[in-house]
């Protein structure tokens, strides 16, 4: 695995709204960061990437198999007992996924670590399956990079595969907070590749969802929502208004209720204490158990539930030395041990490990100048060489 | 992985975007808070009444937390 410096495209902000990426510099800042990339070896990917995101996501299927049935573990999740019976019923009803991205720390050596799990509502798919590609195909085109190089990525193909099967023919509903350019961008081109895989779509914000007591979830053309992807946080659904009809809803939602276990970091301390030793697994435990000791005075402080990096603290010799504020910890902490992300010419990389349907199938790197990776983190592609 | 990948777009890209953004669903016409709903009346004519449905039940919550900002990438 190296960083290295290129040359960027003279045209890529243009090829990036001809494409519909709209968000690539945020506030001034540089979002989309194509002034160097990294690059990986064919075993490096295979070996130390793609195998064990297969292995990690059978883990948790198999964690969700023990919690959906254990309440101790749902108590210590946090999940409202309201919801237990929605989401042990979705996991038995094998409810699909489309999707999921494992934040892995790798350097180049050892075995990658498993930071988090954004099972639920990841985002940045639409910049690694497609803008990276047209980075890829671009780079070799103009030879900024070396011919033949590749890429660890089918995200696009997959998806569309992975759409169909949730039904060929029938209406999709995909619903978030369109008031996010990159909310709205994820949920095009998801729509994108849905409408490829013969679906019939309806965009809409997630506010404009309605209920009916005849016919339950609605849209604002009175059509019943049969099938929805939400980019919308279960916990958050759990919380609104409407979260108290959605056990008695035949809304299936994608991702499915039982993704609410996963993109939980206490599911970072059940992985542990279910596998323990595992080489991918850094060791974790509930803050609020006797044995969150044993991290000792150095440790990352994870909120049960947060989003891009918020309310993170790593702690080293009892001092916090990093920190992002945000609002997120009511419901508890997890301490994770420190893997220390590496560091490429003072840039800190955190690589995402994308699975469409279960399947590994694609890489991105978000990376920082500082060691938690945050809203704010630059995407950079990456190629195989 | 595969040199011979084509990644095509159907919608999105030169301006699409904008439109998909602003143009979901259109609103029904019973004004705020019910839907149209098309029946018969006694006679067995069709006829169009206006059902009472809620909306805005979700979405709310994250702004007990902060302003949404730039995605969902941590969950």
């Amino acid at each position: 695995m190296q960083r290295i410096a290129c040359n960027e495209r003279e045209d890529w902000q243009a090829t990036a709204a001809a494409s519909g990426f709209d968000f690539h510099t945020i506030d001034g800042a540089r979002y989309w960061d194509e002034r160097a990339f990294y690059a990986f070896t064919l075993a490096e990917i295979e070996d130390t990437i793609e195998g064990p995101t297969g292995e990690i996501d059978a883990m948790c299927l198999e964690l969700c198999a023990r919690v959906v049935e254990d309440e101790r573990h749902l108590k210590r999740l946090r999940i409202p007992e309201a919801f237990w019976p929605l989401i042990r019923d979705s996991w038995r009803r094998d409810e699909g996924s489309l999707y999921g991205r494992l934040d892995l720390s790798y350097g180049g050596s050892g075995p990658a670590k498993l930071l988090e799990y954004n099972a639920d509502t990841p985002t940045s798919i639409f910049e690694a399956a497609v803008f990276q590609w047209t980075w890829l195909e671009q780079g070799m085109e103009r030879r900024l990079l070396a011919a033949g190089a590749d890429q660890f990525n089918s995200l696009h193909e997959r998806l569309i595969e992975a759409w169909k099967k949730f039904g060929t023919g029938k209406h999709l509903h995909l619903a978030g907070m369109l008031e996010s350019p990159e909310d709205t961008t994820t949920l095009a081109y998801l729509e994108d590749t849905a409408k490829q895989a013969s679906l019939e779509t309806t965009l809409l914000d997630i506010e404009s969802i309605g209920w009916r007591e005849d016919s339950g979830f609605v849209d604002l053309d009175e059509r019943t929502i049969a099938l929805a992807f939400k980019l919308y946080p279960w916990e958050w659904m759990f919380h609104d208004a409407f979260g108290e009809r959605l056990a008695e809803a035949s809304t299936r939602w994608i991702e499915p209720p039982w993704k609410a276990l996963l993109s939980n970091k206490g599911m970072l301390a059940l992985l542990w204490e279910m596998f323990p030793g595992h080489p991918n697994l850094l060791p974790a435990f509930f803050e609020d158990e006797p044995n969150a000791v044993r991290l000792g005075a150095s440790f990352v402080r994870k909120p049960l539930l947060s989003r891009e990096g918020a309310s993170i603290a790593i702690v080293r010799h009892g001092t916090v030395v990093a920190e992002q504020q945000g609002p997120y910890g009511a419901e508890g902490f997890i301490r994770q041990a420190l893997a220390p992300l590496p560091n490429f010419a003072g840039q800190y990389p955190v690589l995402g490990s994308w699975l469409v349907d279960h399947v590994p199938c694609g890489l991105s790197i978000r990376e920082d100048t500082t060691p938690i990776t945050g809203n704010m983190s630059r995407f950079l592609p990456h190629a195989i060489l | 992985m595969k040199r011979s990948r084509r990644v095509i777009l159907t919608m999105m890209g030169s301006g699409t975007i904008g439109a998909i953004s602003m143009g979901f669903v259109k609103r029904p016409n019973c004004g705020p808070g019910f839907v149209r709903e098309a029946g018969s009346n006694l006679d067995g004519r069709p006829i169009t009444t206006c059902r009472p449905a809620a909306y805005g039940g979700f979405g709310r919550w994250p702004h007990h937390l902060h302003g949404h900002g730039h995605g969902h990438g941590g969950g």
